[in-house]
């Protein structure tokens, strides 16, 4: 068969199925879309864990003036003799503690209003009720007890707070929405599957005129089924294609430049993704959508279309 | 060219039986026309010869080529070595005359400049020369049966099957239509005709395989529709 005869028998199919050929387009569009979406979102979560690991894992808050209540605190705010104790200790327990670095109530409240600046509470804080803190890193992340139990109860140490649990429940919104997503383009997947099939039942329904000609002049299989296949994956890589733009939008338009302006005070604490990740998953949701197009109508085509 | 040995065909378990312990033997280039009355089991056999359906029992020969033992791969050659003209012409509503017979050649990736050629000698042969540009319904059911011909015989296949070519058709059209498959036969190609168009048999005088309920019970060269032996025995 050659290009020119087959390209106008699959227009002349797009032309008489138009219908059904927008629906493929729009049913893979959306099961794409969410597959993808999916697919941020778990990339969103790791890469805001190795963000995170690999930074500031423990942060030890020092009391403030009104802090009172706690029992290492009865003194009022932490003393310069304090500090220097803890570290020292902090010295004391390298290599488990890898870099440290101080923060004092001036920087910590320039950061606050930075991070609130939107905030009508702001000016109602006081500057002694944000407390100065020791960030520590640790060559292992996950042995954040042991800080714990050394500095937890230290005069002058307000608390001992793991900022892993942070990571860890903004990792765990994100598994939701992944698995949401993943859910969602799963069930879509199989809508489009299914429809796929169905199609391939209703054209080869539709021009069963021309393949049983085909086949009473001896057409072979594969001359049979490449129409129906082409129809198929132009279908899909339409979708697919339209799925990408608009997750394109979603990253450029909604993270990059939405969220991570809203983020801005915290610039250097979330890292986000950007249209970098997409661009990497782009061949495999494309791929993968042609590639399971192709398979489905295969199959459905050695159901309906006798050779 | 087309051989059945000992073929039995039925469509499911418990059925009677289509055909019934058939021996043919069909040579290059000879005219056969198959005669019966309706579910006589004419078009099961024309079915056969294309792998439309598989026998039960038996063997097929076409070509050399034993039926039941080939590939299911293989079956589009073998098509494409036997042509098929049916009662209801099954032509392309869409396309013109012209368009029709060049879809065989365009489908099996015929070159450009061939289908130019062979386009309008076929449908010389069948006497539709300057119609090209027709569609099917501005034709009449002789011309579009022509059609129908020139379509089975555009890539000159050895063999030509007719199911009940002039079913549809006043019999004067079909007179004419058998004189272009005798014509086709005189070139050489094996010709197998089912009908029961006494008139028919009886002008063209060929070989005549009579079946009733699945078994043959006459294969008589020259013969007519009505077996006279049969009748003057009666």
């Amino acid at each position: 068969m050659r290009l020119g005869f087959l390209f106008g028998e699959v227009a002349n199919g797009l032309r008489r199925n138009t219908a059904m050929f927008v629906s493929v387009v729009l049913v893979t569009m959306v099961s794409v879309f969410f597959m993808g979406g999916g697919l941020l979102a778990q990339q969103q979560a790791s890469l805001s864990k190795g963000y995170w690991y690999d930074r500031v894992q423990v942060t030890i808050f020092l009391c403030t003036p009104n802090a009172t209540e706690v029992a290492a605190c009865v003194g009022g705010a932490a003393t310069q003799e304090q500090r220097d104790q803890i570290e020292s200790d902090l010295e004391s327990l390298s290599p488990l503690v890898e870099d440290y670095f101080y923060e004092s109530n001036d920087e910590a409240y320039d950061r606050f209003r930075e991070q609130f600046r939107n905030s009508p509470a702001l000016d109602t804080i006081p500057q002694e009720a944000i407390p100065e803190s020791f960030r520590v890193q640790l060559s292992d992340p996950s042995k954040y007890d042991v800080i714990a139990g050394a500095f937890q109860g230290t005069p002058g140490v307000d608390d001992v707070v793991d900022q892993r649990d942070l990571v860890q429940r903004l990792a765990a919104f994100l598994n939701v929405v992944t698995f949401g997503a993943v859910a969602l383009a799963v069930a879509m997947l199989i809508c489009a599957l299914l429809l796929i099939g169905t199609t391939i039942r209703l054209t080869a329904w539709s021009r069963r005129r021309e393949t049983n000609i085909m086949r009473m002049v001896g057409a072979s299989a594969f001359t049979l089924y490449v129409p129906f296949i082409i129809e198929t994956v132009l279908a899909t890589l339409l979708g697919s294609l339209l799925a990408l733009a608009l997750l394109y939008g979603v990253v450029e338009y909604g993270i990059t430049g939405y969220l991570s302006d809203l983020l801005a005070g915290q610039s250097g604490l979330v890292s986000l993704i950007g249209t970098s990740e997409l661009f990497f998953l782009a061949p495999f949701l494309v791929g993968g959508a042609v590639l399971l197009a192709v398979i489905t109508s295969w199959f459905a085509l050695r159901r309906y279309v006798r050779v | 060219m087309i051989t059945l040995e000992n073929v039995s065909v039925r469509y499911a378990k418990g059925d009677p039986w289509a055909l019934d312990d058939v021996s043919v033997d069909i040579q290059r280039g000879e005219f056969v026309f198959v005669v019966g009355v309706s579910g006589s089991g004419k078009s099961s056999l024309i079915r056969l010869i294309i792998l439309e359906r598989a026998v039960t029992k038996g063997r097929v020969l076409v070509a050399g080529n034993d039926l039941s033992t080939m590939p299911r791969r293989h079956v589009p050659r073998l098509r494409r070595g036997v042509g098929t003209v049916f009662q209801d012409f099954r032509l392309l509503s869409g396309k013109t005359v012209y368009q029709n017979v060049a879809y065989v050649l365009q489908v099996l990736g015929t070159k450009p400049h061939m289908i130019k050629q062979l386009v309008p000698e076929t449908l010389e042969l069948v006497g539709l020369e300057g119609k090209g540009k027709r569609l099917p319904h501005e034709l009449s059911g002789g011309e579009q049966q022509r059609v129908a011909i020139a379509r089975a015989m555009v890539n000159k296949p050895p063999i030509l099957l007719a199911d009940e070519p002039t079913g549809n058709l006043d019999p004067e059209t079909s007179q004419e239509i058998v004189a272009i498959l005798d014509r086709i036969n005189r070139s050489g190609t094996t010709v197998v005709m089912a009908t029961h168009d006494t008139t028919i048999v009886d002008t063209f005088r060929k070989r005549v395989v009579q079946l009733s309920d699945g078994v043959i019970i006459r294969d008589q060269a020259d013969g007519q529709y009505v077996d006279t032996q049969v009748g003057e025995g009666s």
